[in-house]
């Protein structure tokens, strides 16, 4: 089966916490709830067929989420945001919905905003800290992998990393990074755990991540 | 969002639970409304989003434009453990405010193993456990559902309980609340005139005494408290509300699904079962209005699985038709409707058979007892032949699994009794043999027996349980005597079967036994993950409480009963000619038959019970 149209969305504030598994079947539900028909499974149970191209880690916001699916009828494109947006949860919020651009192969690069924060304000010298960190020939750190027979791989960052900014305000220090998508993919958790590890001064309180963009291969917006 | 709880959550399992902001969750501006209410359930989200009685309060009282209702459940260990760490207090899942400033807080009681939750979520809120501790108006703690109907366990903790259904009766209570609130009384000014409203009780203001041997001397009323508080009930079933409009979880719970409430109360008067009298009298709703709600119901949420609830569903006089009108809207739009707690008779059987769909998921039986002797005994109105009949009809139309529910230990059981469960899998399976067309696939059967719990309110209340030892005998025995490979066994674990006895029937004093296993540590004793019986054992101990006086113990007729002063509308008479009857192996007839003059119809003033 294959997916033509595409959701770009939010997920922000309490939707936040809603895992990728739970999140298909609320979209699937706000679809009924709309009266947008879209393509259906086959079998005992039918469910709405969509699928979300890179699932977001639970805790993590965005701006540019994206959700495939199949307009069957009900509604144009133009009409699906508004309708979705009456009847989705809270920090939920649909931009707007299109026709499938690119594959999703094409899908490359995720721009992250990870916010580290500090209770007493930003250590001195951290910025510089994590700066050289990233910088570094090669950033080998050791990841979980249920596949592995230790349980863990070793992953080598920097290649993942397409470009970064570090940013320091008073409290808080800011990477702005562009890291692989896919195959494979990177999750910024592991560059955090890089700084807990290397340098343990810049070690954050709290961090929040934010996905701001998804890009292809030319780090232009992917559609 | 709160910052302390954005900083906890991704260090939880499940957050989602915490967070709120769900489909449909109401949310108000905390300036513009008088009075705020904390609904609790003192279980996981999971399972209290799943309590059709939450959803109806929870509207009822969010319909009022001047009370903002919110949710509350009782948070897993990791983020109990979580909050105390970070200072945070239990809070709305709606507005994320403390529930220790709202007005009013109360607790749904389904089961007897929540109760140290109760105490646990008190004190999570930053609140003292103890009713005496808390002097102001704000916030009451109130509680309610089945448990209810004996509420002296948690009197000292509980300000108000609500006995029976409380569509109406939370309303009358938040409107006296309003107008306390706004002229400044006291607390007790309040209790006092809550106790006045039909169906409240107000444990502190009734005074208990003691014999020496144990047994409650005399309960006495003080303040103008009434003698008796009789439950309430809804008396218009067609016109209560209904949410249709209802909170959707973002993520999954336990019943995930539309629940359309057939009717309430039971017409089969088993005699062990404490909803089935304490739900009297029978009364239904509309089948077409049954099928308006069931539609509007899921076009709003976006359900596609829908169930028919009520205690004995085949019993609903207009079954065929709502199903009929149901499945018409159902079949084209892909939602399942599902049936649960159907009788083993013929009509039944045909009914699942045409809403299943080829899909032949388990089948499930609760002949409750083994022998027709124990089951007339008990009153549960159905006959082997009923049962074998419905087997008979499910194997031949493809089904290859059943399930049985029996209990152990029910008053007047023999051994003879005990094997009768083994001989009755041995016909299921026997049957499913002369039947089946695909006897390659081979059949499941699985036999499950509980522990059974004398309950206050029922023809059981002045029961001894049996002893761990003689269940454990009984198990035995029967695990010895069950064969074939295609049947299995299950049985339940005793402990938490004689505490929550002891509950049922407990005392005042049981009160102290809670709070000192909830000072160590105990706390969701329905999740054997937590359970820990040495804890009960030793709190029993340093209070000087038996566990066998409340569980284990016969009660004489003229023994006043901890709940006396709280009426279902079934007379105690009733109840004690319909133990002298399972004494002597006769069954009564259901109130479709003949009404045998429980009294429940007199809450019911110009109803008729079981009306058509
Ligand atoms: S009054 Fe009669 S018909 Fe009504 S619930 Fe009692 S026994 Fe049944």
């Amino acid at each position: 089966m294959r997916n033509s149209n595409r959701l770009r969305f939010t997920k922000a504030g309490r939707a936040k916490y809603i895992s990728h598994l739970d999140l298909m079947r609320t979209f699937q539900r706000a679809f009924l709830r709309a009266g947008i028909e879209i393509t259906h499974t086959e079998g005992f149970n039918p469910h709405a067929f969509v699928s979300i191209p890179l699932p977001l880690s639970v805790g993590f916001s965005s701006q540019c989420e994206v959700l495939e699916f199949e307009l069957r009828r009900g509604a144009e494109l133009s009409e699906v945001p508004g309708r979705m947006n009456a009847v989705l949860p809270e920090g939920i919020t649909v931009q707007k919905c299109y026709e499938a651009v690119k594959p999703v192969k094409a899908l490359t690069y995720v721009n992250y905003i990870v916010t580290l924060e500090y209770e007493n304000g930003a250590p001195f010298g951290a910025e510089t800290a994590i700066r050289d960190l990233l910088s570094r020939e090669s950033l080998v750190v050791l990841k979980k992998s249920k596949k592995a027979k230790s349980g863990q791989v070793e992953v080598d960052l920097i290649p993942l990393i397409a470009k970064f900014t570090v940013e320091g305000r008073r409290d808080t220090i800011a990477l702005d990074l562009i890291i692989r998508a896919q195959n494979p993919g990177l999750n910024p958790e592991l560059i955090v755990s890089a700084i807990r590890e290397h340098c343990p001064e810049a070690s954050p309180d709290y961090v929040a991540f934010h996905r701001k963009d998804v890009l292809d291969a030319q780090f232009q917006p992917w559609e | 969002m709160n910052r302390s709880l954005e900083r906890i959550l991704p260090r939880v399992q499940k957050p989602a639970r915490y967070t709120g902001g769900e489909y449909n969750a109401v949310v108000k501006d905390r300036r513009k409304v008088e009075v705020r209410y904390a609904l609790c359930f003192p279980d996981t989200y999971e399972i209290g989003m799943s309590n059709l009685g939450v959803r109806i309060l929870y509207g009822v009282m969010n319909n009022l434009p001047w009370c903002w209702c919110e949710r509350v459940f009782a948070p897993w260990g990791d983020m109990e453990e979580e909050m105390r760490a970070e200072g945070l207090p239990l809070y709305g899942l709606e507005s994320g405010d403390s529930i220790a400033d709202f007005d009013l807080i109360g607790f749904s009681l389904g089961y007897e193993m929540a109760y140290t939750n109760v105490l646990n979520m008190l004190d999570l809120a930053g609140l003292p456990v103890r009713a005496e501790e808390r002097h102001e108006l704000s916030p009451i703690i109130v509680a309610g559902g089945t448990c209810a109907f004996n509420p002296e366990p948690l009197a000292p903790f509980v300000d108000i309980f609500s006995l029976g259904e409380g569509e109406d009766v939370s309303v009358e209570l938040l409107e006296l609340y309003r107008k306390a609130k706004g002229e400044g009384w006291e607390k007790e000014e309040f209790l006092q005139a809550a106790a006045q409203i039909p169906g409240l009780y107000v444990p502190s203001l009734y005074d208990i005494s003691y014999h020496e041997d144990g047994t409650v001397a005399a309960i006495t009323p003080r303040d103008g408290a009434p003698e008796v508080v009789t439950k309430r009930i809804v008396q218009d079933f067609n016109k209560s509300y209904f949410p249709v409009k209802t909170i959707v979880p973002s993520t999954e719970i336990t019943q995930d699904k539309v629940t359309l409430e057939v009717f309430r109360g039971c017409i089969r008067g088993c005699r062990f079962c404490q909803a089935g009298y304490a739900y009297r009298p029978v009364r239904s709703r509309d089948p077409e209005l049954l099928v308006k709600y069931g539609i509007e119901a899921c076009k709003d949420s976006g359900y596609q699985e829908m169930t028919l609830s009520s205690l004995s569903t085949s019993d609903y006089r207009h079954l065929l038709k709502l199903c009929d009108g149901l499945l018409e809207w159902c079949e084209p739009e892909k939602v399942s409707l599902a049936l649960p707690s159907l009788r083993a008779d013929n009509f039944s059987m045909n009914l699942m058979h045409r809403l299943q769909h080829g899909k032949k998921s388990g089948l499930t039986f609760a002949p409750e007892a083994g022998t027709q002797r124990l089951r007339d005994a008990i009153n549960k109105n159905v006959t082997e032949e009923e049962i074998l009949q419905s087997c008979r009809t499910a194997f031949s139309g493809g089904w290859s699994s059943v399930k049985l529910y029996f209990m152990l230990g029910l008053p007047t059981e023999t051994d003879e009794d005990v094997l009768g469960i083994a001989d009755l899998a041995e016909k299921v399976y026997q049957a499913w043999r002369e039947t089946t067309p695909e006897p390659r696939r081979g059949v499941r059967i699985t036999v499950s027996t509980s522990f059974f719990v004398p309950k206050p309110h029922t023809a059981f209340q002045w029961e001894g349980q049996i002893s761990m030892e003689e269940y454990q005998r009984r198990v035995k025995l029967l695990r010895d005597n069950m064969r074939g490979r295609s049947i299995s066994y299950n049985w339940h674990d005793p402990d938490t079967s004689v505490l929550e006895a002891v509950f049922a029937r407990g005392d005042r004093r049981v009160a102290d036994v809670i709070e000192e296993a909830w000072r160590n540590g105990a706390k969701f004793d329905s999740w054997s993950e937590y359970f820990d019986f040495q804890r009960w054992q030793d709190a029993f101990a340093s209070c000087g409480l038996s566990m066998d006086f409340y569980a284990a113990r016969r009660r004489d007729k003229d023994e006043i009963l901890p709940w006396d002063m709280i009426s279902t509308g079934v007379r105690k008479a009733f109840l004690w000619r319909e133990r002298e009857q399972c004494y002597q192996n006769k069954i009564t007839p259901d109130c479709r038959k003949q009404c045998t003059g429980c009294g429940a119809d007199k809450l019911y003033p110009g109803g008729e019970c079981d009306a058509e």
